[in-house]
């Protein structure tokens, strides 16, 4: 017995269907698109341990520029504190920053900062440090604790 | 004139055949970058945000090590190459290190990866301790370029 099959042509082949094919590729194609907006992207920070510097050249000594992370949060720049506790974005010490790195634009001398944290400050603290001193554009930044390792 | 793909009777006729073109080109472009992101970022760790970091460098030679932040023990956890340190591992963390730059060195005696760095994958929660321990076992270790890894949003 011969079964009624809606695909089949008069000729009794089956036909390829093309719009439910168009449906299933544009459902899809919604999923990975909606999927690509929540995506996040891995970026980094650089920097360079102290201690590595090449000792074939001269070196120059330059002011060097102190930034304190203290175990509450509270951030530092040369003693002077910064923006408030608890703010992600820091306006304050990314402004101070880029003056610092202008006038050592102009003076022609490389601007060296220090981030000297308490051992049991947020990690998170110090990469909001960080993220402002890569908005400032500065390079030389060493990281280290205040405490010895115990 | 009438244009391409006209019927007999002059009107415009729907094409199919390059509207699928198009559909699958679309398909494939936001299904490789939403693969190859999400494959990458281990759910165990919430990365810090920071809006102005680099964009990866993925042709370099780097070792990823995990730093995952258990706040009930207030303890780091970390992993490299899928094996487990603990705090008091830090020698065994960077001799592992060592190995893995010298492997890279010989690879690059080839022509290839020039600088082999260290890439921390800490956790937002975790301390500049936890961190610290990290820095000072590739330090041991005679690496000296370090890349903290973060998000670019929350």
């Amino acid at each position: 017995m011969k079964c009624f099959d809606p695909n089949a042509n008069a000729d009794g082949h089956l036909g390829f269907q093309i719009a439910p094919m168009i449906d299933v590729v544009f459902v899809i194609m919604l999923f990975f698109m909606v999927m690509a907006g929540a995506v996040k992207v891995e970026k980094e920070l650089n920097q360079k341990l102290p201690g590595t510097v090449e000792t074939s050249k001269s070196v120059e000594f330059t002011d060097e520029i102190l930034i304190n992370i203290s175990e509450n949060g509270e951030v530092l720049l040369n003693e002077e504190p910064m923006d408030p506790i608890g703010q992600h974005r820091m306006k304050r010490l990314t402004a101070s920053l880029m003056r610092l790195k202008q006038g050592g634009d102009s003076a022609k001398t490389p601007v060296l900062v220090t981030i000297i944290s308490e051992p049991d400050a947020q990690y998170s603290r110090v990469v909001d440090t960080l993220d402002a001193l890569a908005l400032a554009e500065i390079t030389n930044v060493t990281f280290t604790l205040n405490a010895e390792e115990e | 004139m009438a244009g391409g793909g006209g019927g007999q009777a002059g009107d415009p006729e729907f094409q199919i055949a390059p509207m699928i073109d198009v559909l699958l080109v679309l398909l494939i472009f936001f299904m490789s970058i939403t693969t190859a992101q999400v494959l990458k970022v281990d759910q165990n760790i919430v990365l810090p945000v920071a809006e102005h970091g680099s964009k990866k460098d993925n042709t370099r030679a780097e070792a990823v090590i995990n730093v995952r932040w258990e706040v009930a023990k207030k303890k780091a956890f970390y992993t490299y190459d899928e094996k487990p340190y603990m705090d008091t591992d830090m020698p065994k963390l960077s001799a592992a290190l060592a190995a893995a730059k010298k492997v890279s060195e010989r690879i690059a005696a080839k022509g290839k990866n020039p600088d082999f760095r260290v890439v921390i994958r800490g956790d937002r929660e975790g301390t500049a301790r936890s961190v610290s321990r990290v820095m000072n076992a590739a330090a041991e270790a005679g690496i000296s370029d370090i890349s903290f890894s973060t998000a670019n949003k929350e």
